[in-house]
């Protein structure tokens, strides 16, 4: 199955293109914007090698962890063709896992791998991972976390008809508290300790700083395996929820009949 | 009466790639495609006459679209002649737009969100039509088309033929010479169907010439009085509509489920013959409505066999161009 | 031309007809716009929170710069962005046929009729970046002119960003995510242009010139640039002129000539 979606994307190799383009061009300008703020000294907790090479690996993180899951479970619920699944032996959550491995096995190689070998070896930046397992393990969880998030997100189509809003804000809180746009370490301690309890850092900030080889987040420094283990606390629980609104979901959509 | 649209020896080549199957072919797909070139519209002449009413049918697929598309200025031919209005339809696009109409049926022009009387308004600002004129001939639309109250609705929560009526009025209000239609009545009930029909005859009383695409034969046999039929693109007929029924004979398909299975012999003087048999109890049947008027047949049947369902319906174009090829010219 | 500026108005006004039979949904989507387009204003209040700074600029200087950007990219998306999506649908859907239908050029057409109110937040939010900004840094009045000037070149930029998007459109049926390639383009004219090397400074200005968007209007603010760069126009002009060229170019590909 998950081949099917390999193929359908097969289509469209000017999605990779647009990664390929794209990701290094934002990257660039990132690297002149810290190369910039650096020129007086240190700022902030990370070393300007670090913060360069960690934009770098939250670009490559990103097309490992990407997800739109909850877009299509909305539409399945909005046209009523979730039906066809809830009437399928197959349950919709395996179907809709398999399709997201399918696609990002797809953007592993068509936008992943010309990236790395752009950043490694056109713009020379270090990206060789500090530890490889941890960072395999970290980038799968970031994954089933980013995958399970937008399938709650998904499943809320059952109980609110526009999900769009939720969505927005998810996104837009995402893309503020992932860490894709500044290393969290940049916001204020307050804001740096909620993370841990919030599911954004652990689909891009987390892995990127397995990267490195050393966690740091709101004055608590932890060990790379420590910090894994977090995170797959984190999955376990977004796991959890995801599995407990399937169950109410299910049911309100048999009682309604649809 | 005069030609108003002229085509010559119109071709249309369109260059596609072929897309493969299987894993190998998809990865090679990422790197290379075939080219596979398509002959849509092939060789293609034709007249219309002003103030006709003009069909032009044909499978799908079959070059219809691209033909139209062509003669509303909006493709390029790759070779051959277009003159319609004393205008080169794609040379002259914009000033050609100016006097023809078109209504596609599943691509609307009316805004979703906002009542089509503003989409109308828009429509006026944009072909300069004189605001008393515009006043005029929206007020004359709309009564014909009884649609004086929806026209302030917002087109999304219009009914399909509602919102087909006001797709016409949106392609009329610059009084246009020519109006193109794309099967206008896809999808419609039989009294909306009826309705626009009714519409048609009476804006081409006043001399508007009317070019139908459509896969539906009652709309060609309610209105045309000229038919084109296109396959494969290539002209297979152009003559008048009894020329065409001339060929066809005046054939209907019933589809019929039984009660209980029958041995179907029809005697040949009925003129109707077993086409299809999905199971003992569910048949069609091709009737010649010439030889036994549909009614006659009903009663026939009724006398014979019980049936469950029946339905009636007109001749499939495949079969038509079949039994076109079938029959050989007769010039 | 006229009856161009009649069907304009005509459109906008069917536009904002739109807008308010969905109310709440405009208000929502007008304040997520404006949340989305806010980052990076974010990123430099965390950099200067943080103790650093951009080489030469104070915090105000960049935040006015960004405002100014923010406000530019807010105008554009109101009366182009509509273009792109448009143009992308019809395309997809092979129905760019009823645009061509129209007695007036495709362009202007679809201007007309996807004019996109819901935009009107980043406007909002620019000016009021802006505002608040320019309490903080010294105007003097005789500075504005060469603003208005230079900021008006630089929205001839942000137009031609916009449709060259929108031609692209054609040859990339149904790719969303073309805009991504111009926001990654633009992001070079988010900051100010010092912290780039002498290349992308020049390629920022004569190529692709991101740069006047907002960084040369700032400094005319900030009392930094003469009359003399008045010439920046020239190239802003090319850009949008050749923007229009290629859309009209792809207008033709798309009728089959010599296709």
């Amino acid at each position: 199955m998950a081949f099917v979606t390999f193929k359908e994307w097969g289509a469209y190799r000017s999605h990779s293109l647009v990664s390929v383009l794209v990701g290094p061009v934002f990257f660039l300008v990132q690297y002149f914007i810290w190369t910039a703020v650096f020129h007086a000294g240190p700022v902030g907790v990370m070393e300007l090698d670090e913060v360069i090479r960690y934009f770098a690996a939250t670009a490559l993180i990103g097309y490992l962890v990407m997800d739109f899951a909850d877009w299509n479970l909305s539409m399945l619920v909005r046209t009523g063709r979730f039906l066809t699944f809830a009437l399928r032996p197959l349950d919709h959550r395996f179907f809709a896992l398999s399709q997201k491995v399918g696609h990002r096995l797809l953007g592993f190689l068509v936008e992943f791998l010309p990236c790395w070998l752009i950043f490694m070896f056109l713009l020379g930046i270090d990206m060789r991972p500090a530890y490889f397992g941890w960072m395999v393990l970290s980038v799968g969880l970031a994954f089933l976390m980013n995958f399970y998030v937008h399938y709650c997100i998904g499943l809320a189509s059952f109980w609110v008809v526009q999900s769009g809003g939720i969505r927005s804000v998810y996104s837009l809180l995402g893309g503020i508290f992932s860490g894709v746009l500044i290393p969290l370490t940049f916001f204020p301690m307050a804001l740096q300790r909620v993370q841990f309890f919030l599911p954004f850092q652990y689909t891009s900030f987390v892995p990127a700083m397995v990267f490195l080889g050393e966690f740091q987040l709101g004055g608590v420094e932890m060990s790379i395996p420590g910090i894994v283990g977090v995170q797959a606390l984190a999955v376990a629980v977004a796991f959890l929820l995801a599995e407990l609104l399937n169950t109410l979901a299910i049911k309100r959509f048999t009682a309604v009949g649809a | 009466m005069m030609n108003v649209i002229t085509v010559e020896n119109l071709r249309k080549t369109y260059t596609t790639y072929k897309r493969g199957s299987g894993f190998g072919e998809t990865v090679k797909s990422l790197f290379k495609r075939e080219k596979v070139e398509v002959n849509a519209v092939d060789d293609i002449s034709l007249a219309v006459k002003q103030g006709t009413i003009c069909g032009l049918l044909g499978p799908n697929g079959a070059g219809k679209s691209t033909t139209i598309k062509m003669l509303c200025g909006t493709l390029f031919p790759t070779s051959g002649k277009i003159e319609s209005m004393g205008f080169r339809p794609y040379e002259d696009r914009k000033k050609y737009v100016r006097g023809i109409g078109a209504v596609f049926g599943q691509r609307s022009q009316l805004v979703w969100d906002i009542p089509p009387v503003d989409s109308f308004n828009m429509n006026r600002a944009i072909y300069g039509i004189p605001r008393e004129e515009y006043r005029k001939t929206l007020k004359h639309l709309s009564e014909l088309f009884e649609v004086e109250e929806i026209i302030n609705t917002p087109t999304r929560v219009l009914s399909l033929g509602e919102r087909m009526k006001c797709e016409f009025i949106m392609a009329m209000l610059h009084k246009p010479k020519i109006v193109f239609l794309d099967e206008p009545t896809i999808g419609l009930d039989i009294i909306a169907k009826a309705k626009i029909r009714e519409f048609i005859r009476s804006i081409n009383a006043t001399g508007t010439t009317f070019i139908l695409t459509t896969h539906d034969l009652e709309d060609v046999a309610q209105l045309a009085e000229y038919v084109i039929i296109i396959n494969h693109g290539k002209k297979v007929f152009d003559d008048s509509l009894q020329k065409l029924q001339h060929y066809v004979g005046e054939k209907k398909i019933v589809a019929l489920s039984l009660a209980k299975p029958y041995g179907f012999d029809v005697p040949a003087a009925v003129g109707a013959r077993l086409i299809e048999q999905k199971s003992p109890v569910e048949l069609v049947l091709e009737v010649d409505t010439a030889k036994t008027p549909i009614n006659d047949f009903m009663e026939l049947l009724s006398r014979k066999v019980s049936f469950l369902d029946i339905s009636v319906k007109a001749l499939p174009m495949e079969e038509i161009i079949a039994s076109i090829y079938a029959k050989p010219s007769k010039e | 031309m006229r009856v161009f500026f009649s069907a304009y108005r005509s459109c906008v006004a069917a536009a904002f007809a739109t807008a308010a039979a969905y109310r709440i949904n405009f208000l929502l989507s007008l304040f997520i716009t404006l949340c989305f387009n806010l980052g990076f204003p974010l990123v430099t209040l965390l950099i200067y929170n943080a103790g650093a700074s951009f080489p030469g600029w104070s915090l105000f200087e960049v935040l006015l710069l960004q405002a100014i950007f923010t406000l530019s990219s807010g105008l554009a998306s109101i009366m182009f962005s509509g273009v792109l999506w448009a143009t992308m649908q019809h395309v997809r859907e092979g129905s760019f046929e009823v645009v061509l239908l129209k007695p007036t050029g495709p362009l202007m057409f679809l201007m007309a009729t996807n004019f996109s109110p819901d935009d009107l937040g980043l406007v909002v939010g620019g000016a009021g970046l802006f505002a608040a900004a320019l309490v903080f840094v010294d105007v003097s009045l005789g500075a504005w002119p060469m603003f208005l000037l230079l900021f008006a070149a630089g929205f001839a930029v942000m137009a031609g960003l916009n449709i060259f998007m929108a031609a692209t459109s054609f040859k990339w049926v149904g790719n969303s995510r073309i805009p991504e390639i111009f926001d990654s383009v633009m992001a070079f004219g988010k900051y100010p242009m010092g912290i780039f090397p002498q290349a992308v400074r020049g390629a920022a200005t004569f190529v692709i010139p991101v740069g006047i968007i907002a960084y040369y209007p700032a400094n005319a603010l900030l009392g930094q640039v003469d009359a003399s760069m008045a010439w920046v126009i020239l190239p802003c002009g090319l850009f949008l002129a050749a923007s229009v060229w290629t859309y009209r170019r792809m207008v033709r590909l798309y009728e089959g000539v010599g296709g």
